[in-house]
């Protein structure tokens, strides 16, 4: 009995010195690191695409919602035009926004906008062709709130715009 | 010599030098990432092929747990050694895709029995111990390279395996058993 336990023993001292033994690494016979380079460069590919798309996504959703307001705007509004009203507020908004723009692209040095995207440089047009109409409809009906603030929020729209494309948090992505 | 083969790979770098691939990988530096990778991926290795018992599989892991580490690594607060974060991360994901794929047979009947029997003729270069650990049965095998050579508590194998406390231990006395058989032979 005595001689089995000790044998016993023996053989568990002998695993656990096996065990101490055993080497902590081992070496893969093909290179891995290509795999996970690929695989890693992919995946920023596609945060970065979804990363666009979740930002710009509601831009184009928006310009669109202008782009339908402002077509029924124009189709059914009155067209009796008052030339000889004032419209010195859409003129001071559209300067103020005007200003805000320019401070806001020397602050991210002056980039040049013509080197965005066809999809990014479409969607700047069609909120600038909506501040236009937007205007336009203003000198018919110059107190009209509800196209005041539709005029602010394109506008906002498109400084947003800007701060996304520019702003070196999205840029790091 | 015996000294130099229980360093640890992470050892081989100051804390200072870690610290900084850390924190440069944290924000998006590949060439740091690559440093880390080149520094732990053999015991990451280790660690899959001795719970996988299969080495396309392991490869396959390996790389696995280093993707998924470039997008977790910002996870990592320091407020354990990296190493230990690694291999808990690498751990976890060993044993998920062990779970994600297992045939529905597999789930259904014991995985107990599945005993890997070609391992000496694909890596004649491995230990005898290593060896017959590979041929032990996969539930037998899992406990015993988490509890013996990764220094996992019972407590958290029974945890990371679905199992009860018990069940560990006594995977844990099998597989020795049938190690202190097979290396007595």
């Amino acid at each position: 009995m005595k001689q089995t336990m000790t044998k016993e023993q023996k053989s568990e001292q002998y695993l656990r010195d096996a065990v101490a033994e055993l080497p902590n690494e081992m070496t893969p016979e093909r290179d891995l690191w290509s795999g996970i380079e690929k695989a890693i460069n992919q995946q920023a590919q596609t945060e970065s695409k979804n990363q666009s798309a979740k930002v710009f996504t509601p831009s184009a959703w928006a310009a669109s919602v202008v782009a339908a307001v402002l077509l029924t705007w124009v189709t059914l509004a009155p067209q009796d035009k008052n030339t000889e009203q004032p419209f010195n507020l859409v003129a001071q908004m559209q300067q103020d926004f005007e200003q805000q723009k320019r401070t806001m692209l020397v602050s991210f040095g002056t980039p040049d906008v013509k080197q965005l995207s066809d999809a990014m440089q479409a969607e700047l047009t069609k909120l600038s062709s909506a501040q236009k109409i937007i205007s336009k409809a203003l000198v018919d009906d110059p107190n009209n709130s509800d196209l005041l603030n539709l005029l602010r929020w394109t506008q906002k729209q498109e400084l947003d715009l800007l701060k996304q494309l520019y702003s070196p948090q999205w840029q790091t992505i | 010599m015996d000294k130099l083969k229980i360093i640890d790979a992470h050892e081989r770098f100051s804390p200072d030098v870690e610290s900084q691939w850390i924190a440069q990988a944290q924000q998006g530096n590949q060439q740091a990432f690559y440093h880390l990778y080149e520094n732990y991926h053999r015991r990451i290795y280790a660690l899959c092929w001795r719970m996988m018992a299969d080495k396309d599989s392991a490869e396959d892991v390996c790389q696995e747990v280093f993707v998924q580490l470039w997008q977790k690594i910002n996870n990592f607060r320091g407020e354990s050694k990296f190493s230990t974060w690694l291999h808990s991360v690498a751990t976890n994901i060993v044993l998920g895709h062990i779970r994600k794929n297992k045939t529905w047979i597999q789930r259904i009947f014991s995985i107990e029995e599945q005993i890997v029997e070609d391992v000496a003729i694909e890596m004649p270069e491995l230990s005898n111990l290593d060896q017959k650990i590979q041929t032990l049965p996969e539930r037998a095998r899992q406990v015993f390279v988490l509890f013996a050579i990764e220094g996992y508590r019972h407590e958290e194998i029974a945890k990371m395996l679905g199992m009860a406390v018990g069940s560990s231990k006594s995977q844990y006395h099998r597989a020795k058993s049938l190690l202190r058989e097979s290396l007595s032979e």
